[in-house]
């Protein structure tokens, strides 16, 4: 075992201690709260010799400690948003002691509570536009190879590259118009970036990687707005998941 | 993550009339949106230990490319990452085929000499 220290999780207002309970930290250890003013730090102890910066450094190289890491966190997380306004922390933000903890706290209090009053009441609804699948080859590929003449040949690349336009254009508008009336029922909106198409798993590309903040009432008006946009939209594929924790808009703004 | 066609509406995790997170664990969120929330997202305040940001966010774009859908991927048979010594740690297993390939060598060239 190396030096303990202080894993920091989330802040929180008006945390009930119980909520914890049952919910395991990093490694499995025990969550603990620190109060500062009306706000509480949920903290855990970690080793040094995994949370430390050297080790921090080789341990984010490796896939199957950060899936670990970031699933235990995300746990974390989410059991504090479900009871209480909750300031999700960036992964692994570790300090040395309580008292360190207790100092940022107290050195980022006015911010921390602004971004809490920001997010109680509300979640976090993340939304993902996908283009269907381009039928490029069927286009492109005369059914019988003798027969296709060299001005034949470039009608049709021209008819394809027509078409492929037009399909992006659509898609786009598709995108916008599914983004503008999500945005109408939303408090906030962050386009994140796209997952990467060659390894997304899915077959189009990804148009759209939206998250919304929805006061928490409107989560079924939301939720059968997009059921709605699916419908309308036959031209995208659109996914829905959700509520997150409000990760992509608890932030600090120091002016 | 959930895809959505036409009139089916799935997504998980739903939520109830009662509480919106009432049947939310465990939560099957694809590790790509986790870690587009965990490692991109979420609030920065500079702790006692300092990583590197930008080695995580190289590293992100990295992991990105890779896991924007490890379930489905491994699903389809697609697991090259965990043989990536890079990403998974563990290059046992092409050591040991190198190890193999060498020693077969060895004996096909003594078998001609």
């Amino acid at each position: 075992m190396g030096e303990p220290a202080r894993y920091l999780y989330a802040v929180t207002r008006g945390l009930a201690p119980a909520v914890l309970d049952g919910v395991c930290g990093q490694a499995g250890e025990r969550l603990e709260m620190l109060g500062v003013l009306d706000l509480e730090a949920v903290v855990s102890t970690v080793d040094l010799d995994e949370f430390g910066e050297d080790a921090l450094h080789e341990n984010l190289e490796h896939l199957d400690w950060i899936e670990r890491t970031a699933r235990a966190h995300d746990a974390v997380v989410q059991a504090c948003a479900a009871a209480a306004p909750t300031a999700p922390m960036r992964l692994a933000t570790v300090c040395l002691d309580d008292q360190s903890v207790r100092l940022r706290l107290e050195e980022w209090y006015d911010e921390l509570a602004a971004a809490l009053d920001r997010v109680a009441g509300r979640e976090e609804w993340s939304v993902k536009v996908f283009a269907h699948p381009a039928p490029t080859t069927a286009v492109m590929e005369p059914a019988e190879p003798a027969l296709a003449g060299g001005a034949a040949y470039l009608r049709r690349k021209k008819a394809a590259t027509e078409e492929r336009r037009a399909a992006e254009a659509r898609s786009l508008r598709a995108v916008e118009a599914v983004d503008r009336e999500l945005r109408g029922i939303s408090v906030a909106a962050r386009h994140l970036r796209a997952q990467d198409p060659r390894l997304s798993g899915h077959a189009g590309t990804m148009l759209l990687n939206a998250a919304y903040l929805v006061e928490a009432g409107d989560a079924r008006r939301f939720t059968e707005l997009v059921a709605e946009l699916v419908r309308t939209h036959p031209g995208v594929s659109i996914g829905c998941d959700g509520p997150w924790p409000p990760y992509s808009f608890a932030t600090l703004d120091r002016s | 993550m959930t895809e959505l066609r036409n009139d089916s509406v799935e997504r998980r995790p739903g939520p109830s009339a009662a509480s919106p997170y009432a049947d939310r664990q465990p939560r099957p969120a694809s590790l790509a949106d986790v870690l587009d929330r965990v490692l991109d997202k979420g609030i920065v305040i500079a702790g006692d230990i300092q990583v590197n940001l930008l080695d995580i966010e190289l590293l992100t774009i990295k992991i990105r490319l890779l896991v924007a859908s490890v379930d489905r991927a491994q699903e389809m048979g697609i697991d090259w990452w965990k043989n990536d010594p890079m990403l998974s740690g563990r290059d046992d297993k092409l050591a040991e085929e190198n190890r193999e390939l060498k020693r077969r060598v060895q004996e096909l060239e003594a078998r001609r000499g």
